[in-house]
This record gives structure tokens, C-alpha cells and sequence, in this order.
């Protein structure tokens, strides 16, 4: 790994815990005039949105003036998530209704993109709804550095992700298409871009000017876009990223996961092609990037695969001459 | 009328036509001290074992600007308001400890109109609301002349015996006058005085040289029904009102093996002190014999004890109660405690127990709370604190 991105590593990545006193965070929001916006994209979430809704807003809008508007847009639950959103006092949109006249698609990526329209903080918050352990450090922890520092325009978060099954939770075995697909698949286009320790987290908070000038495709691939966009326009130093410790969410079908991995696959190539990677292929990268915690240090892990490759054994003498003996 | 009761009802007839204001006040600033019972339900608190959610209310204690945050040797959290004359203090406890293990998923689920998870009633709704207290009076416009002692007590379950209540106590330095304890269960609960109680647990052991050969050999299983069948055949009278409750059996792990130990929790609960005594003999008796005659080890231990207590039900501070409870349009019901009221009365404090709404599936993993009625139990405590600090619930 380079200097500069360990360097990176060290300034960028922070511990929810550092940014715990949250009266000065609200001073330092106050004292640069910053307005902030939390959205939470939502289609039938009715078992996690009340608690999202109720902490969030109770803990940062009420106890600690953090955020400035909070707002649930839905794609059309045909569940109670609207009614008890509302009841908990978020200001509820359906995605249909905000900027009609560019018609409606269905998606998470499309209730993002609108966020940008309908909200009117200077930070938008995005929050997913299955979160079944929220606490206030998955917004407190993502603004923050936004607060602080100027030159950082795009936070990520990162967590254990921990597994709920009906009979309990198992500790690992989240973030399986990060592992499989993105992280290999960064490591051989955009090494750099794998310092980002979970580029497929739902979880980030932006600054108004990135996010109205990116594009956002509908599904799957908003997450990895975004990354891919504003790295490209703007480098890596404008990235940092937050560990928020442990995220509980639902565990999702392998279909599920291919299914996803195909939709995110179609946006990388897509990037590839209009960056002219495709057309123009580099020599690739063997090294393999990969995360390792310890006491609290986050280590890039550089493993080198080269997959070697055996010409077809037609062209070898040796087996033509055994397969031919005359 | 003496001059002294007609002032008295007089105050007591302002306190209870601002009920129904309390009431509104509270359901409209409900978001916090529910964000606070998910918060804090959601942090396991195991009967000794309740570090975490202790800090966590002490952040409270401390984010909410109340005097003297503390954490005990006990492991009790504690913290005042101070009154606007500081005389005397009134005490509200709710007690930190959950009969859930930490390996028990502790998730709260909102809905529109509930809360469900384990401990959520019992009891991190009640601590949710004891941290409020302040916030409401504040919002309330209601300045108390008494201290409020606010105290989040642990070790209060099963074998615990009140163990951190009874430590509070004993070394508080502020003379108080009355004091209550929160429940989250059940809306309507009126508790003034506290059974006597013994709880123990029988261990069953067959020992290695058993004599597996000789006549009615058997395992730990037969020997501990055996048991129990014994200890059934033990009078218990109707009065005074006495129950003998089998709360827990461990034995075996498989389909096919004979366990060689095994034990039995129960409880004994009594209005009669000396009946419990009795009892207590008769189990140890069974215990003895038993062992002598199966061969086996049978041992029991006395995990938790405590005397019968009370205040009358003409004590002013039960009737104030009572009429607050009748205001609220909730119909009281009498219900002995066996918990940290006890150690409030033993204390020398007259004291009250109340719940806070109704609940479902009471200790179990889906325990439901009702947010409805929560409002008008909450504003039943509210209004007994001012009614205590008016000096109307006193002798």
C-alpha cells in the first residue's frame, strides 16, 4: 500500500466513538451554518421503521438538534410502514410524487436521487430501514465528519454485520457480495478504491454539491456508482469512512445476493466503458486487497494471486507425440 | 370535618384536575422516554450483570443535568432533583435487572401502537420512565419543595433478594418520606404491602457408588418426581393465604441416559411469617428423609427470604393513590409484591408500587407492551409525586 494511501487510511477512517459528545457537534453544525437531511428509502419495512424513526428523530432532533429534516420516501409499501413512519412524526413522501414530470421508476437508487430534490440540507444522511439495532451513531457517526472537516464531501459507513436468523444471530457471513465481487474487482481496477472498507454500505452521508452532480442508477448499483463517480471527479482524499460497530440486519437469499451482484456488475461496466477501461484495457493488478481489524487499527491486507494460465495441451509436443505415437 | 382533612382534599381535589393535562403532556413528549425503554431494553441486564444498561442510565442521569449521578458499591444507580426546600426526599426506584439471559436476542419492535421485545414491560419500561420524571415535571411547569431521589436498582431478581435495594437503602444519606416503585406491568397494579417469601433450590445428586441394583434405583428424574411428590403431600393452608410454587426443573440433557443430578427452584409465599418458618422445616425434613432412604445427595439452599410488610389500605398515601388511580379511570387492583417494595416498607418507608400499561406475554421473549394506556400510568406516578411532596400522603 502507498504512503499516501495509508496516509489516507489513517486521517479518514474514524470510530463512531470519537464524535460521542454530540453538543459540540451541534455547535460546530451551528457555527458553520450547516443544514442537515435524513432520508431513509423505504418499500414495506414496517417491523424496523418505527424504531428507526422514533430513535433518530427523538435522540437528533429533539434531544440534540443535529438534524435539521427528516424525511421517509417510499417506492409503495403496501404495508403499515407509512402509517407508522407518520405516527412517529417523520415527514413521509412516496418517491411517485416528488418531480413527477420525469415520471417514476421503481428502486432505491430512484428514492435517493429524489432525496436531493425534495430535501433541503446542505448534508443528506442516507439511513437503509432494516436496521433492527439502530442507535444514533448511524447518523451522528457519518455527519460528523462532514461537520469537521471541509474537504471531505462523502462518508461511509462500515460495521460487523452480523446476521439475524429466526433462531438468533450469527456473527459473520455479512457482506458477502463485497467480499466476492466488489473487493476483487476493485483491487484489479481501482486499487485505491479498496480502502474503503465497505463500499456496499447503505449508510452514508454526502454534501449537496457531490451528490446533485453524479448520476444514480435506480437499483442495485447506486452504492458502487457513487464511489466509482466521485472518485473518479474528485480522488480519493474527499472520501472518509466511519465504523459504526455492529449492524444487525436481515439475511438475504443467495438468489438474492446474484441477483444483485449482476445489477452491480452492470453498473461497473458501464463505468469501465465510459472511462475507456474497456476499450483500452490496462495491464491488471494481482494484488488483492482485503480488511483486517485488530485492537482497533484498520490493515489493508495486500495478498498477491496471480492466476497463471497453461496453453491447451494440444499444443504441447509431449501430448501430441503420446496421443500420435507414429 | 377537621380543618387539617378539608385542606388536604382540597389540595388533593387541584392535584387531580391537572391529571388530564398530565396525561396529554406526556403522550405528546412520549418520543423520549420511549427511545429510552428501546434503548435501554435492548442492552441485556441479567441479574448481576447489569453494568451496561447502569451506564447507560447514568448517561441519562447525567445528560438530563441531575444532581449527584452516582453508581453505588452495590452497582445502583442514583441521582437527585433537588427540591425548592430540600427537607425531605422521596425515593422512585425501578429496578435494572431482566430475567433474560444476554444470549437471549434483546430486540425491541415498534409499531404503531406497541413495543415488543424481551424486558421491554418488565422492567425497561419502568426505568424508561423513572429517568423521565424530571423532564415531564420540567415540561409540567412543576417544581417540587421534596428531593426526588431517582434510583435504578440492581440484583433485585430471583436469587438476587434485593440485594441492590436493600444496599441503597441502607446507606442513603437523605431522609425520605415516601417512596415508589415503578413497574412496567401491569396498568391498575396497586402494591402497599410485601408477602413473605422464602425461595430455595433442591439438588439432586445420585452419587458415584450408587447402588444401581438395589430396590427402586433410578435416576435423577424419577427421584426428583419422587421429590416433588413428597413435598406436594405438605399442608398449605388457606389462612393465612399461602402458595408453594415449583418456578423451575433442570435435569438431563438426552433421550437415553439416566441424569445422575438434577435440581428444583420453588418459591413459598405466605401472609403468615411464621408458616413460612414451618414450611421451610418441612422441606428440609423431606430433603433429609428423601436422601436417607433413595440413597442419594439431596440438598436444599435457601436463595432468597424475606418478611411480610405493608402499610394499611387506609394509609393516606394508599388512598391518595387509590384516588388518583379512580381520576385516571383505572380500576386499582390489590396485588401483594414480593419484589423491591419490600425493601422500601422493611425499610421504614411507606411505600406503593404502580404499573405502567397493559402488557402481554408478561417474561416471555415476545413481552408486549400497550402505548395507549401508558400515558395515563405514567401520569398516575406524576401525579403522586406531587400529591407525596404536597404532604397529603402522610400520617
Amino acid at each position: 500500500m502507498s504512503t499516501k494511501e495509508q496516509s489516507w487510511l489513517e486521517r479518514n477512517t474514524f470510530h463512531h466513538s470519537v464524535f460521542w459528545d454530540l453538543i459540540k457537534l451541534v455547535e460546530e453544525k451551528e457555527r458553520k451554518g450547516l443544514k442537515i437531511s435524513l432520508c431513509i428509502p423505504t418499500l414495506n419495512e414496517e417491523k424496523t421503521i418505527g424504531k428507526e424513526v422514533l430513535i433518530l428523530r427523538s435522540e437528533l432532533m429533539e434531544r440534540y438538534p443535529l438534524v435539521d429534516e427528516f424525511a421517509v420516501i417510499d417506492s409503495g409499501s403496501e404495508d403499515k410502514t407509512l402509517e407508522v413512519a407518520q405516527n412517529y412524526g417523520a415527514d413521509v413522501y412516496l418517491a411517485s410524487d416528488i418531480l413527477p414530470e420525469v415520471g417514476n421508476k421503481r428502486g432505491k437508487g430512484e428514492n435517493l436521487w429524489k432525496a436531493i430534490h425534495q430535501l433541503k440540507g446542505d448534508i443528506i444522511c442516507y439511513v437503509d430501514a432494516d436496521i433492527s439495532n439502530i442507535h444514533p451513531r448511524f447518523v451522528y457517526g457519518l455527519v460528523a465528519p462532514l461537520i469537521h472537516r471541509d474537504e471531505v464531501t462523502y462518508v461511509k459507513a462500515f460495521y460487523d454485520r452480523p446476521l439475524n436468523y429466526s433462531s438468533g444471530i450469527r456473527p459473520s457471513g455479512g457482506g458477502r457480495v463485497t467480499e466476492i465481487l466488489i473487493r476483487p474487482l476493485f483491487s484489479l481496477f481501482y486499487p485505491e478504491l479498496s480502502n474503503v472498507i465497505q463500499p456496499l454500505s447503505g449508510e452514508y452521508a454526502a454534501r449537496r454539491e457531490v451528490l446533485e452532480q453524479i448520476p444514480f442508477p435506480i437499483g442495485y448499483g447506486v452504492e458502487t456508482s457513487h464511489l466509482l463517480d466521485l472518485y473518479e471527479k474528485f480522488g480519493l482524499e474527499t472520501f472518509a469512512q466511519t465504523d459504526l460497530d455492529r449492524r444487525v440486519h436481515r439475511n438475504q437469499t443467495t438468489n438474492a445476493l446474484g441477483k444483485m451482484s449482476f445489477g452491480i456488475l452492470q453498473t461497473f461496466f458501464n463505468r469501465l466503458h465510459a472511462q475507456g477501461k474497456l476499450d483500452r484495457m490496462p495491464d491488471l493488478d494481482t494484488f488483492y486487497r482485503r480488511f483486517e481489524v485488530e485492537d482497533g487499527n484498520y490493515r489493508q491486507l495486500i495478498q498477491e494471486v496471480v492466476e497463471e494460465e497453461r496453453p491447451p495441451m494440444i499444443d504441447i509436443e509431449g501430448y501430441r507425440n503420446r496421443q500420435n505415437p507414429s | 370535618m377537621p380543618i387539617e382533612q378539608i385542606e388536604t382534599e382540597s389540595l388533593l381535589s387541584a392535584i387531580l384536575q391537572g391529571l388530564p393535562n398530565t396525561i396529554e403532556k406526556i403522550r405528546d413528549m412520549r418520543d423520549s422516554f420511549l427511545t429510552d425503554a428501546v434503548l435501554l431494553g435492548e442492552i441485556p441486564s441479567p441479574t448481576y450483570g447489569e453494568e451496561e444498561r447502569i451506564r447507560a442510565v447514568m448517561d441519562r442521569f447525567r445528560e438530563n443535568g441531575l444532581m449527584n449521578p452516582m453508581v453505588d458499591e452495590f452497582g445502583n444507580a442514583s441521582a437527585h432533583l433537588a427540591g425548592t426546600e430540600g427537607q425531605s426526599s422521596i425515593v422512585v426506584m425501578a429496578h435494572a435487572d431482566s430475567v433474560f439471559s444476554p444470549e437471549v436476542r434483546h430486540e425491541i419492535q415498534v409499531g404503531s401502537d406497541t413495543m415488543t421485545g424481551p424486558g421491554i414491560a418488565d422492567n425497561a419500561l419502568g426505568l424508561a420512565a423513572m429517568i423521565s420524571i424530571p423532564r415531564i415535571l420540567s415540561e409540567l411547569n412543576i417544581k417540587l419543595r421534596d428531593n426526588l431521589i431517582l434510583v435504578a436498582n440492581v440484583k433485585s431478581l430471583g436469587r438476587a433478594n434485593l440485594e441492590g435495594a436493600n444496599g441503597f437503602l441502607e446507606t442513603m444519606s437523605l431522609p425520605a418520606k415516601a417512596g415508589i416503585c415503578i413497574e412496567g406491568s401491569t396498568l391498575g397494579r396497586l402494591s402497599y404491602s410485601g408477602l413473605g417469601t422464602l425461595r430455595g433450590e433442591i439438588t439432586l445428586q445420585v452419587p458415584a457408588d450408587y447402588d444401581w441394583k438395589r430396590f427402586g434405583a433410578a435416576g435423577a428424574i424419577s427421584h426428583l418426581t419422587g421429590l416433588i411428590n413428597h413435598i406436594r403431600e405438605i399442608p398449605i393452608p388457606k389462612e393465612p393465604k399461602t402458595q408453594l410454587v415449583f418456578g423451575g426443573l433442570k435435569c438431563g440433557s438426552s433421550y437415553n441416559t439416566s441424569p445422575r443430578q438434577g435440581s428444583l427452584r420453588f418459591e413459598i409465599t405466605s401472609e403468615g411469617d411464621e408458616l413460612i418458618g414451618q414450611v421451610e422445616n418441612q422441606l428440609n425434613e423431606i430433603c433429609e428423609q428423601f436422601s436417607a432412604e433413595t440413597g442419594t445427595h439431596v440438598q436444599m439452599e435457601v436463595v432468597a427470604k424475606r418478611m411480610n410488610c405493608g402499610i394499611p389500605f387506609t394509609h393516606p398515601l394508599v388512598k391518595t393513590t387509590r384516588s388518583i388511580m379512580q381520576q385516571a379511570g383505572t380500576t386499582p387492583k390489590v396485588d401483594p409484591s414480593t419484589g423491591d417494595l419490600n425493601a422500601l416498607i422493611l425499610g421504614g418507608l411507606p411505600a406503593v408500587t404502580l404499573g405502567l400499561t397493559t402488557v402481554e406475554n408478561l417474561r416471555e421473549t415476545n413481552e408486549t407492551v400497550h402505548l395507549d394506556p401508558l400515558y395515563g400510568g405514567m401520569a398516575q406516578v406524576i401525579t403522586l409525586i406531587q400529591a407525596i411532596d404536597q404532604g397529603i400522603c402522610e400520617l
